[in-house]
């Protein structure tokens, strides 16, 4: 099974028990406008440009042979200040499997287990599903906006150790306006998860004027009851990385 | 804080200071005075011309008002002894740890008995100066300081307190004879008993016995930028905690707690903070060292007693001094009271052994293996070179040194070993790797290519630049390709050295520190096989290259683990750099605990670490007023960031950072 990936964090100390390392899915169903990932919205590839790191020599311009060059139009093999880098990468579960088990062998009783995150890692349920096979009996937990169907939803965690969800806004014309979807298979995913024997943890970023606000974080409080319960602080300097990707960061200046 | 601590902060205590003009050195050859009657004479003139300073509030005292010490021989003098003798760096005793502890349980009056007559005359001259303090406690009225100097340095220490001002009259004293690096020894191991004794009686609170220890700590910072060394903060005050005893017991105790509680308050770069750990140390001990990681000091650094200990005793040390190991300046090991190894004397570029045998031997060389055996005969041709030309060495005799010493310092000591650092081994090894998958297995590349390229600064090449550097296996992804030749250069250089006996009868360790010369020996070659461009500076000590993109702190921890440190334990850290954000909580802080806990349960010899934040440090370039207290660790000291020449402000800024 392939999937792809933007990113792997070796000592991820916020996701979870222990020490971990943290797998990043690439593509995501929802556009938060707030997004501290945007590399990991489409599922596709991205080239990402340093720009700050440019001196201007141009030589990514001259064309090369490299096949993984062509659909970017600019040469990503030449730069001295390695301002082009590529967001995504297909691989075999079996083989990242391999590849992340390598930390478990490293840290071995300090090792914490394995955190999916993205991105949506449920964006990619067949590939989450084989990569979960791959690295049981570790202890595993996923990062997830709860966004898929119900039934994937239920597979999914079944299989899981420990489940980190978000529940950005309460009220589902918001969140449509703030993250392109509505909340309501988000929500209905959150009462599986309650009713589960999982344990989890429910997360908001505070996003000033947006998600935190008294009324949003008391509807909140409302629904997901005695849950444990993490809010986030948001920083507006994450904006930074969708220069690089040629999008544009709808939270500027903000 | 303290009154005492804002003062010192803001610098005022230099208003107490003066220079002198004294034109002592013609004054002297003109007598024709030897060495040590110079030293003596100047110890004695310079105790003469201190004058006792009391800040309010002040706890512990003792304050340098005479801010420089002028030169004991002429320049033509200076010439000559040069000629005759191997000098080492500025040719007074330093990197020592002296056996201040004997001396405090015993006292001043009763050291002088078995003194020789410079001793007595520098025991003299200290306990006048001790008296104008005494004079001056009586004058402010202050009793409780007046009670302390009526004992010490005189008599025994008979408490916490008095322990702890009389350790500060001896170290000002070495510090005023000329002496430098001067280090501070196990200090949790023999001031111990006093603080305990004192707790038993009721003395102290855990509070108000950290708050003398934050006012003793405080002291070490009163004339430290009088202490120059390379750069600013590069004094060595190197302060040891933890370990275990020569039975194997743990040492640490409630003063080493209450050590890195007060460094972790006073955030000010001196004392140097190093703590000795191995498997048997608890987990939430490092969890408590952690806490001062976050303050941003650099400290503590960790020592390995597991792989430290028996690598001193192969090397031939006792094994109760062997476990009485402290550190240098820096991170170099040495043996406290007896030891007078010389820890820093020379270094071995590894870039440049590559760089000969690259020009010289790659044409020729029909393997790998021959290529590396051309890299390993330059590596012992620059050690018989460093070695052959250490010879005469010589210090100028200090007659109080000499009085804190269980030996005869000018005669050397129990044990007369020369480190010599092992720089940049990461450029090496990821050279190496290189040479070895491009130009022998893939035979993508041809010698006479790569050279023509590395000679010309990867002007022409820009596509293989960028193989080179951002493509290519590096040290620290855990890669056992590019780990193994670490390991084999660490062999290598063990071995060139191993079995050479220095002029004063010791050996010759081989260390993995870098010092200064991570900046001054990247500029001895061009650019290199890995595709560091010239003038691009080597990693510190024990590190990963600068530009290596490696997989994150667990991998380094694994790749700089593999190596077979029994060869090469002249000290010299792993360093990691971690971002503030790391350590924003309790989880976080614990975590970075244990990953240091498996760096030691893998067999890691000495790792230091780092928090940092970018964002301040490029904000602090731009406007250093603002960041007056923003401290750095450099490599082997920490110093205050504004204060740094730019060239060391640009490589921290290079470093690798780790962030969540």
């Amino acid at each position: 099974m392939i999937g792809t990936i933007f990113d792997i964090k070796e000592m991820a100390v916020h996701d979870g028990p222990g020490i971990r390392t943290t797998v990043f899915f690439k593509g995501c169903p929802l556009r938060c406008i707030w997004c501290h990932n945007p590399e990991g919205l489409v599922a596709q590839p991205q080239l990402m440009f340093k720009e700050a790191r440019c001196t201007g020599c141009r030589r990514c311009f001259v064309q090369c042979n490299h096949p993984d060059c062509r659909k970017f139009g600019r040469c990503i093999h030449v730069c001295p200040q390695n301002c082009l880098e590529v967001a995504g990468r297909t691989v075999e579960a079996g083989k990242l499997a391999s590849e992340l088990k390598a930390s478990a062998d490293i840290l071995g009783d300090t090792f914490g287990g394995f955190t999916f995150s993205g991105g949506e890692p449920l964006a990619q349920p067949e590939f989450l599903l084989s990569l979960i096979e791959e690295l049981k009996p570790h202890h595993l937990c996923i990062e997830t906006s709860g966004y898929t169907d119900p039934d994937t939803f239920g597979r999914v965690i079944e299989k899981l150790d420990y489940i980190i969800m978000d529940i950005k806004l309460a009220d589902s014309e918001k969140h449509q306006k703030y993250t392109g979807v509505g909340n309501e298979l988000i929500l209905k995913n959150f009462s599986i998860l309650k009713n589960s024997s999982k344990p989890y943890l429910i997360r908001t970023p505070l996003i000033p004027d947006i998600t935190d606000t008294e009324e949003n974080l008391a509807a909140i409080k409302e629904i997901i009851g005695g849950s444990p319960w993490e809010k986030l602080p948001y920083n507006v300097a994450a904006g930074a990385k969708y220069k690089m990707l040629g999008m544009k960061f709808k939270m500027e200046g903000k | 804080m303290t009154k005492t601590y804002n003062f010192i902060l803001e610098k005022k205590h230099h208003q107490f200071r003066h220079s002198v003009d004294w034109n002592l050195a013609e004054e002297y050859a003109e007598k024709g005075l030897s060495p040590i009657q110079r030293m003596a004479d100047r110890f004695e003139r310079l105790c003469k011309e201190e004058k006792a300073v009391i800040l309010e509030g002040e706890q512990i005292v003792f304050l340098r008002t005479v801010s420089n010490l002028p030169a004991i021989f002429t320049d033509a003098e200076w010439e000559e002894i040069k000629a005759g003798h191997h000098i080492h760096e500025l040719g007074f005793l330093s990197n020592l740890s002296p056996n201040y502890y004997d001396t405090i349980a015993t006292g001043l009056l009763k050291k002088r008995e078995t003194a020789d007559e410079y001793g007595k005359q520098a025991i003299d001259n200290i306990i006048a100066l001790s008296d104008k303090y005494l004079a001056e406690a009586r004058a402010q009225g202050r009793e409780d300081l007046v009670e302390v100097l009526t004992q010490v340095p005189r008599y025994p220490a008979r408490n916490f307190r008095e322990a702890l001002q009389f350790f500060r009259i001896l170290h000002f004293a070495l510090w005023l004879e000329g002496n430098y690096h001067n280090t501070v020894g196990r200090f949790d191991r023999y001031i111990y008993p006093y603080l305990k004794a004192d707790m038993d009686k009721g003395i102290y609170t855990y509070d108000s016995a950290l708050a003398l220890l934050e006012d003793f700590f405080l002291s070490f910072n009163k004339d430290s930028d009088i202490y120059v060394g390379v750069q600013q903060g590069d004094n060595g005050q190197s302060m040891m905690l933890g370990g275990i005893d020569e039975e194997g017991n743990d040492v640490y105790n409630l003063l080493s707690e209450l050590c890195l509680k007060a460094s972790c308050n006073n955030k000010m770069i001196d004392p140097k903070i190093n703590l000795r750990v191995s498997k048997s140390t608890p987990a939430d001990r490092y969890t408590e060292a952690t806490k001062l990681t976050k303050a941003g000091l650099g400290f503590p650094q960790y020592s390995n007693d597991d792989v430290v200990i028996p690598a001193l005793e192969a090397m031939g040390y006792d094994h109760v001094d062997a476990t009485n190991y402290t550190v240098a300046a820096c991170w170099e090991f040495i043996v406290p009271n007896v030891g007078a190894d010389v820890a820093n004397i020379s270094a071995m570029s590894y870039p440049k052994a590559v760089d000969t045998a690259l020009h010289k031997s790659l044409s020729t060389a029909e393997t790998y293996e021959d290529f590396f055996a051309a890299v390993e005969g330059e590596i012992k041709a620059e050690c018989d070179r460093i070695c052959s030309g250490i010879k005469d060495l010589w210090f100028i005799p200090s007659p109080f040194m000499n009085v804190l010493m269980d030996c005869n310092i000018y005669e050397g000591g129990k044990y007369n070993n020369f480190g010599i650092h092992g720089t940049g081994i990461a450029t090496a090894a990821d050279s190496l790797a290189a040479i070895k998958k491009y130009v022998f297995e893939e035979k993508s590349l041809t010698a006479a290519e790569l050279i023509a390229a590395v000679d010309s600064n990867f002007e022409n090449t820009p596509e293989l630049l960028h193989k080179l550097r951002f493509e290519t296996p590096k040290l620290g992804n855990n890669d056992d390709f590019v780990d193994g030749i670490a390991t084999a250069l660490l062999d290598a250089f063990g071995a060139a050295l191993k079995g050479r006996v220095n002029c004063r009868g010791g050996i010759f360790r081989a260390g993995t520190g870098s010092a200064m010369y991570y900046l001054w020996h990247a500029n001895e070659i061009g650019a290199s096989p890995d595709g560091r461009r010239e003038k691009e500076p080597f990693g510190t000590n024990y590190s990963v290259s600068l530009f290596a993109k490696v997989k994150g702190p667990v991998s380094v921890i694994a790749s700089m683990t593999k190596q077979h440190f029994e060869n090469a334990m002249n000290g010299g850290p792993l360093t990691l750099e971690f971002h503030q954000s790391v350590f924003a909580d309790e989880d976080g802080i614990e975590k970075v605990g244990l990953l240091v806990k498996n760096f030691i349960d893998r067999g890691g010899h000495q790792l230091q670490l780092n928090t940092v934040n970018l964002e301040k440090m490029l904000d602090a370039q731009k406007n250093p007023d603002a960041y007056k207290q923003l401290v750095v660790r450099i490599w082997g000291w920490s110093a205050y960031f504004v204060e740094l020449d730019r060239e060391y402000q640009d490589h921290v800024i290079a470093r690798q950072a780790y962030t969540v």
